[in-house]
């Protein structure tokens, strides 16, 4: 039981661009197929989905990220197998160096691990205030039936030990070792189900059956259901006599969003009071949890913003953001390895967006490791602060001439930020809507895959332009 | 300012270009014998005391570090005292500001400043381009060379109501002129229409906006004002020079609309020089972008701020208009091998201050050449030089 832990806010996110089911079929010789995945840019995955979702659910929640005790994460696959996956996350999000919380992973129950884990850890009062994340963008098989569904997004929630408007109620698993999708050590890919027949009928409905039945006697209003074929989900509902789930429509959007799909498709039904069952599934695991609100939830009535939309991308689009289609040749590495002392020195100016206030003249230096002087008077007295995440275009360019691994175009922008900083930063895939005086906001991104592992900053993206 | 006077008594090049088939040391020692074979009543090698060597980037050409030493070995004076001057796009300006200083101070009376530099040995890819990835790991990712003037050229049309047109006019002159000068990378003249329909390479700018990468080499020989008849009947003289900084980033900039470096540089080498702009005959500028010499044109004085579009599409700055600009072609079309690049534009001043310049010849009434160059990262580097026929 998770007593006493209430849901204060929530946020979602989900990544630019979408592509169609039809792009992936016609690419392997099947016609037909429905729906869309949503799918990452190169400059976007799993942690920068679960950052936006966490500013959103923070901003939502009125808190100052300082008094946030902890991040607990769930993500199938963090985007260093070995790494500081959470530190980064946890800075990137502005949370203290003080914080706790856990990273979940391995398979895409690590979503509702990580939920219960934070409620756990306010039920016991070790933390009074819990990020939880949930985020995965999933690679997928090439030519698998579950390809063309393997999409990407986030959720976040903010759990408090007393004052949301919705509480936690129990919760049911049931465990059985076997494998579903699965990835094994040192392959890059998911690998889809063995047999999907088997998969159906001996494995998946018998387990769903024994939660859904004892949540069911919970009086459960709405339904976030796992959906992993496009058909299994509907089938449960049925068998359940759920009605549609909550969570169908996210899946038709955005495709299966493993980690955060439990989540991702319960979120929206938050902004009404009422009960929701949502179960998480994966890795021969399933979770069932209901979460009830008194009031519609802060942010809930954003999630559905934050699924919609997107540009509708190719196959081979996709698939060179994914890194499943490389260019040959030598790609030109980055001048500083990600290992060495200038990611130490600026990992928080970086990933924290900070500069350096003049005490003197007010001028705001960046970054401020390379600022020891006030570029306007001199002064070496500063005080570091947060910059503003919101600005306008100063000038900018359109750089088209670049060596491997850059992809032209690629904007570039001279920024002036609201508190009156002023940053030049890459932009992201909004060439077509900069114009000078427009409105930007910095957004976390993956600058690059770098030896191995990614690098990480602030990119202007185009307000009203794209998608979350 | 007490300082002896400075004379160039001699000055020479080779011919820029794709030049594969040389080496650093080779180009070296040819624009050595150049500038050797220009002094008008001989140079004995030996007479050189000391040596200034200008090369931005051996990196482009597999070299990590470059000493001062393969220069006097490559050119048979292995053994006399050599300084590399590495100070970005600059470099070669830098090292004859240097060189003049070294003989100004009584140091030195006779000295060699050499600019080499290998910029096509390597792929544009790995070479140039590759700077992209360098630097700092976000604030600067995706900065290739272009990305340091094109937000000049997208803030100059927004302030000004400069137009592509405007920018091409220039890539059409320097072209005209580089027509006219044997040692050019390009001898083709080309049009408006051509610039604008060239493929975009870091936009607003288009590929003819962009000067090429080219190999070269230049050098000048420098000598006490008063050892000068020993080498030569038609001196020409330093009158000044100068460099100032900048801050490196492009968001530290106070205006991008004109670079401060070169402003400060400007006030600075006007000063020594005791001269203003309209006593300039003729100007050597730095073009690596068609919107760079607009934006060198105004803060050097030539022009009004914001007038430098104009003034060049209506011929202000063509061999016949009131101040030439860059007549050697420019980096736009007789190229920009960084090292060699400052003294190259040198060897033209000279050239133009003797009358010696042929088909490019224009009035200098007033007897006085302008050189220029800035750079480096925000382009927060200007180097001005300024020689003069006038006896000091």
């Amino acid at each position: 039981m998770t007593g006493g832990v209430q849901l204060l806010a929530v946020g979602a996110a989900t990544p630019s661009w979408r592509l169609p089911a039809t792009e992936v079929g016609a690419a392997w010789g099947r016609a037909g197929g429905r729906g869309q995945a949503a799918v990452c840019a190169p400059d976007e995955d799993t942690l920068t989905l679960a950052a936006e979702a966490a500013g959103r659910a923070l901003a939502a929640s009125g808190l100052q990220t300082d008094i946030v005790d902890g991040l607990w994460w769930g993500t199938t696959r963090p985007p260093f197998a070995e790494g500081p996956s959470h530190a980064v996350l946890a800075r990137a999000v502005g949370l203290s160096h003080r914080s706790g919380g856990a990273l979940a992973s391995g398979s895409p129950h690590a979503g509702v691990e990580a939920l219960l884990a934070a409620a756990d850890a306010v039920g016991a009062g070790t933390a009074q205030v819990a990020l939880v994340v949930v985020s995965d963008a999933i690679v997928p098989g090439l030519g698998t039936p579950f390809e063309a569904r393997a999409g990407a997004g986030a959720a976040a929630l903010v759990l408090v030990s007393h004052g949301g408007g919705a509480s936690l109620g129990p919760r049911v698993t049931r465990t059985h070792p076997y494998l579903d999708r699965y990835r094994g050590d040192g392959e890059a890919v998911t690998r889809d189900l063995y047999d999907g027949r088997l998969f159906r009928e001996e494995v998946f409905l018998p387990t769903m059956r024994e939660l859904g039945e004892q949540l069911g006697a919970l009086d459960v209003d709405r339904w976030s259901l796992p959906d992993p074929d496009g058909r299994l989900g509907a089938t449960l509902a049925r068998q359940l006599g759920a009605g549609t789930p909550a969570s169908a429509a996210v899946y038709e959007t955005v495709g299966d969003t493993g980690a955060a799909a439990a989540l991702l498709g319960a979120l929206g039904a938050l902004d009404a009071a009422g009960t929701i069952g949502l179960v998480g599934w994966g890795g021969g695991r399933a979770t069932g949890i209901t979460i009830t609100a008194r009031e519609p939830v802060r942010g809930a009535v954003l999630v559905a913003d934050a699924i919609a939309g997107g540009r509708t991308v190719t196959y081979a689009e996709a698939l060179r953001a994914r890194g499943q289609l490389v260019s040959s040749g030598e790609t030109v590495p980055m001048g500083v390895p990600p290992q060495s002392a200038q990611f130490v020195r600026g990992a928080d100016e970086m990933l924290g967006l900070l500069g350096a206030r003049c005490v003197d003249c007010g001028t705001i230096n960046t970054p401020p490791s390379i600022h020891p002087h006030c570029i306007s008077c001199g002064s070496a007295k500063f005080v570091l602060e947060p910059l503003a995440r919101h600005g306008r275009v100063h000038t900018f360019v359109v750089n088209e001439t670049m060596p491997a691994p850059f992809v032209a175009p690629l904007p570039l922008a001279v920024i002036d930020l609201d508190d009156g900083a002023r940053v030049m930063l890459q932009v992201t895939e909004s060439a077509a809507a900069l114009e000078l005086g427009g409105e930007v906001e910095l957004v976390m991104r993956r600058y690059a895959h770098e030896r191995g592992v990614p690098v990480y900053g602030y990119k202007a993206r185009t307000v009203g332009t794209e998608a979350r | 300012m007490s300082w002896n006077r400075v004379a160039v008594v001699g000055a020479g090049l080779i011919k820029f270009g794709e030049l594969f088939d040389q080496s650093y040391e080779q180009m070296a020692a040819g624009a050595f014998a150049a500038a050797v074979e220009s002094v008008d009543h001989g140079f004995d090698p030996e007479q050189v005391e000391a040596a200034f060597v200008a090369t931005q980037r051996g990196t482009l050409w597999g070299q990590e570090g470059i000493g001062g030493n393969t220069v006097p070995s490559a050119i048979g004076l292995a053994g006399i005292p050599c300084t590399r001057i590495e100070n970005a796009c600059p470099s070669g300006s830098d090292a004859f500001r240097v060189g003049a200083m070294a003989v100004a101070s009584g140091v030195h009376d006779v000295v060699l400043v050499i600019g080499v530099e290998k910029m096509r040995d390597k792929s544009a890819e790995e070479g140039l381009l590759a700077r992209a990835a360098a630097g700092h790991p976000i604030f600067t990712r995706g900065e290739t060379a272009p990305v340091l003037f094109a937000p000049f050229a997208t803030r100059h049309m927004h302030e000004f109501g400069t137009t592509p047109e405007m920018l091409a006019s220039v890539a059409v002159k320097n072209h005209y002129n580089g027509a006219r000068d044997p040692y050019a990378h390009f001898q083709n003249e080309i049009t408006v229409g051509d610039v604008l329909a060239s493929p975009a390479v870091c936009r607003p700018l288009h590929l003819l906006d962009c000067c090429p990468q080219t190999d070269g080499a230049a050098a000048t020989l420098l000598v006490r004002a008063d050892l000068a008849d020993r080498f030569t009947d038609r001196p020409v003289y330093v009158a000044g020079f100068s460099v100032a900084t900048d801050h490196p980033y492009q968001h530290e900039k106070s205006s991008c609309a004109g670079l401060k470096a070169t402003q400060l540089a400007a006030e600075r080498a006007y000063a020594m020089a005791g001269l203003s702009p309209a006593d300039i005959d003729c100007a050597e500028v730095h073009d690596c972008f068609t919107i760079t010499e607009i934006l060198d044109i105004e803060d050097l004085g030539f022009v009004d701020k914001g007038k430098g579009g104009v003034a060049s599409l209506s011929g202000e700055t063509a061999l016949t208009g009131r101040i030439p600009v860059n007549t050697s072609g420019g980096l736009l079309a007789k190229g920009h091998p960084i090292g060699a690049t400052g003294v190259a534009q040198l060897t033209e001043c000279w050239w133009q201050l003797r009358g010696d310049a042929g088909d490019r010849q224009v009035d200098m009434r007033h007897g006085n050449a302008l050189q220029h160059n800035v750079g480096g990262r925000g382009s927060g580097v200007s180097v001005i030089n300024i020689l003069t026929t006038n006896q000091p």
